[in-house]
């Protein structure tokens, strides 16, 4: 009788809920990806840091390699639609070696933010104890080191056990999130150009037109490293783009919501700099934007003074957006994991799946474990931790998203030249996105190697940026290199092998 | 004759897929293993953006039905299928409702150290909204040999009727022999009550049913039974349970018209019971046609043959 049984394989839906979301639905996404009151107070100070009042420049120029890639990420997304995503569009055109070590970088990326989220939401629930309790010295707690890593480490905790259940977050909930985080951040603009207008401003500088006019920068060194970080703030932007089947229409929707997400990122981007600027200066002392001791979270440091009473509304805001961000960061590092460890470029545990929760349980819990051991690391060794890790994500994403681009590049090699549509779209935006962004980071890794650079903090004279950086990616080649040892069936091409896209017209 | 069994790739699942077996074999049923895959929102705002977790997700879901299946025996047919959904416990009903299912099987969580139902989200769900009647595994159940007798616990509020009309015939259809529980003793501290009470009890639910005559009840193979204990686990420890045996509970009044929600007692009856619990909807009526040949009243007896199914 064993013929009577039979498994009904075919699934006629994916695992995504299909024409869901309207134009301002993926516009909230697209922000909530983006996060951009976390971004803003932990990028922000360490631009200042680097170009001074050039800052909305940078903030503008950095888009264009992000745009660039991100054509790019699209043509590779729909092509090959995978969850390993940079893993194996790279192992697709360039081999196992250098798509192993793309997956890495992603990874790593991953693992650098989350770390950073943690940190950032851990200040913020510090001193919105301090807030709530009107006990300045709450807030101070965070600086307690044992303390910081207990909590920060709980944190990771429970946004990997929330991921590892996965648990969805639902439409209003997400709608709630963005809306507050704008609504604060217009707040914050709003409240220092007041304070500038009645002379109450810390230090009141009048907007220039020279502030938007990225030439201005002083160095190539100073320039590169202010791009790599604003690649950062728009870092989850392309989320729209992506987006596809769960859009009501797939052709229109996700161009569309892209083009608005970005108007409202770049009007709240230049609002908030420009009112910090004009009501902070970039002064290296006080309440200055230049000031190293308010690099870590400038939020932090100037809400209360601009916002008055209400400075706990931005405490709330960039916890809540640090924290769901958290959480939701932590999918996409263990669906790589996964993914490589599906491709047997990892150990097999890895592509475990929960037969409970049907999520990957190993790689979830994998990701953690390597999130809460680079805070540990970064949080002794530096000075300012999350300035040295926001420094360090840049470059990482710089490196993960040059591969990216590339691999485009060289998958689509045989249609780039049929067409005005895939010559742009297929080869040159990501061709020269590809190049600024891998440009920037070996300027970026270059000058990190200075014992001074990023918060000043270094081990045996080199720069802690320059060894989390390039130490991060080169633990990846040893452990590339022992997986190869172990389980070469991969790095074989047995597994994933070399392809390109034909021309097929 | 079609059971939705709500398989998972744990002991859990094996439980649930046992007792589908002991209760198909026999009713001649079919069985159908569903798994549910979850299904992203979009508002998780995942990012570096995703896509294609979900093809290795089935592909395991595939592997882990293919397993499922090979656990149930040669002797009963068996299907299985994916569904996607957002709620397993939603995704699972409407599996049920689509395949014509006329029982919905899970096992109750493993993850309870001491008690052998501690309840699992997804049980827990289905428990509250399901439509169908459904049917949980203890855990570590692992007997495949058909059910040998049904247990039917009356409440004495409303709705208890439906119950003992539903026990009674489902133990006809089975050709089971019936015992009959009274809820009535398990108030708080009122542990005095005795067989008496208990049997006035159910007269008075058999009185209300209509097709039941209460008069029958000398003439049926029902054994009638009080447990004792100071709290209703106690009680339900008290009873002597056969390794076979199944209980029939009915549901709260708070439930919906035609589905199912689980009231206190039931709940705690849960955690103390050693064997599967049958739970079925408010207002269930059990599928008329194959149960009742004839509007008489349904008779408990031996030699009854079955149904035609």
């Amino acid at each position: 009788m064993s013929t009577s049984k039979t498994v009904d394989h075919g699934l006629s839906e994916k695992g995504l809920k299909a024409g869901s979301v309207g134009l301002i639905g993926a516009v909230v996404i697209g922000i909530s990806c983006i996060a951009p009151a976390y971004t803003l107070t932990a990028a922000l100070g360490p631009t200042v840091s680097e170009v001074g009042v050039h800052l909305p420049a940078i903030f503008l120029v950095g888009f264009i390699p992000m745009l660039l890639v991100a054509l790019g990420y699209r043509e590779l997304n729909n092509a090959m639609p995978d969850a390993g995503t940079s893993f194996t569009w790279a192992t697709r055109a360039f081999g196992p070696w250098l798509g192993w070590m793309g997956g890495w970088g992603l990874i790593a990326a991953t693992i650098i933010v989350l770390s950073n989220l943690a940190a950032v939401a851990v200040d913020f629930f510090y001193l919105m104890l301090a807030q709530i309790f009107g006990n300045p010295s709450l807030a101070d707690l965070t600086r307690n080191l044992p303390l910081n890593i207990a909590t920060t480490l709980v944190f990771i905790a429970g946004a990997c056990w929330i991921s590892y259940r996965g648990m969805e977050t639902t439409k209003s909930f997400q709608y709630i999130l963005v809306a507050f985080q704008l609504l604060v951040l217009g707040w914050f603009a709003v409240a220092a150009f007041a304070h500038v207008a009645n002379g109450t401003a810390f230090d009141a500088t009048a907007i220039q037109a020279d502030w938007f006019n990225p030439f201005a920068v002083e160095s190539f060194s100073q320039f590169a490293a202010g791009v790599s970080l604003s690649i950062f703030i728009f870092w989850g932007w392309d989320v729209t783009l992506t987006m596809n089947e769960e859009t009501k229409n797939p052709k229109k929707t996700p161009g569309r919501a892209a083009t608005v997400t970005i108007i409202v990122i770049v009007l709240i981007y230049m609002t908030v700099s420009l009112a910090t600027l004009s009501y902070a200066g970039i002064g290296t002392t006080g309440l200055g934007a230049g000031n190293p001791e308010n690099q870590n979270s400038i939020f932090a440091v100037l809400a209360g003074p601009v916002m008055g009473p209400f400075a706990i509304l931005m405490s709330l805001a960039i916890l809540s957006s640090s924290a769901a961000s958290l959480q939701s960061t932590f999918v996409s590092p263990a669906r790589t994991l996964l993914s490589m460890g599906h491709y047997r470029a990892l150990p097999k545990s890895f592509g475990k799946i929960s037969p409970t929760h049907k999520s990957p349980g190993y790689a979830t819990v994998a990701a953690a474990i390597a999130a809460a051991g680079f805070y540990i690391i970064t949080r002794t060794l530096s000075e300012n931790a999350l300035w040295d890790t926001i420094t360090a994500l840049g470059m990482m994403i710089c490196f993960y998203y040059g591969i990216t681009a590339l691999a485009c590049v060289w998958y689509f090699r045989a249609e780039a030249f049929h067409g005005a549509r895939n010559f742009f779209f297929k080869f040159l935006a990501p061709l020269l996105g590809g190049v600024i962004l891998l440009v920037m980071f070996v300027k970026t890794a270059y000058d990190s190697m200075d014992p001074s650079y990023g918060s000043g903090s270094n081990v045996g004279g080199l720069g802690l940026v320059f060894i989390l950086g390039c130490g991060v990616i080169a633990l990846g080649a040893v452990l590339m290199f022992l997986m190869y040892r172990r389980h070469p069936e991969f790095f074989k091409g047995e597994v994933l092998g070399k392809a390109s896209q034909p021309y097929n017209p | 004759m079609r059971y939705v069994v709500g398989y998972s790739a744990n002991a859990r699942g094996g439980d649930a897929v046992n007792l589908a077996v002991a209760l198909a074999r026999r009713q001649g049923a079919e069985l159908d293993l569903v798994m549910v895959m979850p299904e992203d929102s979009p508002y998780n705002g995942v990012y570096p953006p995703v896509a294609g977790f979900g093809e290795i997700l089935a592909e395991q879901v595939s592997a882990w039905l293919d397993e499922g299946l090979a656990l149930v025996p040669d002797d009963v047919p068996a299907q299985a299928h994916i569904r996607c959904g957002e709620s397993e416990a939603e995704a699972l009903i409407a599996a049920a409702e689509e395949l014509g299912a006329v029982l919905l099987v899970i096992g109750a969580s493993s993850t309870g150290l001491f008690k052998r139902f501690s309840i699992g989200s997804v049980a827990s769900s289905l428990l509250h909204a399901s439509t169908v009647p459904v049917v949980l595994a203890p855990s570590g159940y692992s007997r495949t040999k058909p059910i040998t007798r049904l247990t039917c616990a009356l409440g004495s509020r409303a709705g208890a009727e439906d119950v003992l009309r539903t026990g009674i015939a489902m133990a006809r259809r089975r050709e089971l022999p019936l015992r009959l529980v009274s809820l009535v003793a398990l108030g708080p501290g009122d542990s005095d009550a005795t067989i008496h009470d208990a049997e006035a009890h159910l007269r008075s639910v058999a009185e209300a049913a209509q097709g039941v005559e209460p008069d029958d009840f000398a003439k049926l193979d029902i054994d009638v039974v009080v447990g004792h204990g100071r709290t209703i686990e106690d009680a339900v420890d008290a009873l002597d349970w056969k390794k076979g045996e199944i209980l029939l509970i009915g549901s709260s009044r708070l439930a919906q018209n035609n589905s199912i929600f689980l009231g206190a007692t039931a709940n705690r009856i849960l955690r103390a019971l050693p064997v599967p619990m049958i739970v079925v909807p408010r207002n269930y009526v059990p599928l008329p046609d194959s149960l009742f040949r004839t509007t008489a009243l349904p008779i408990v007896a031996p030699n009854i043959p079955e149904a035609p199914q």
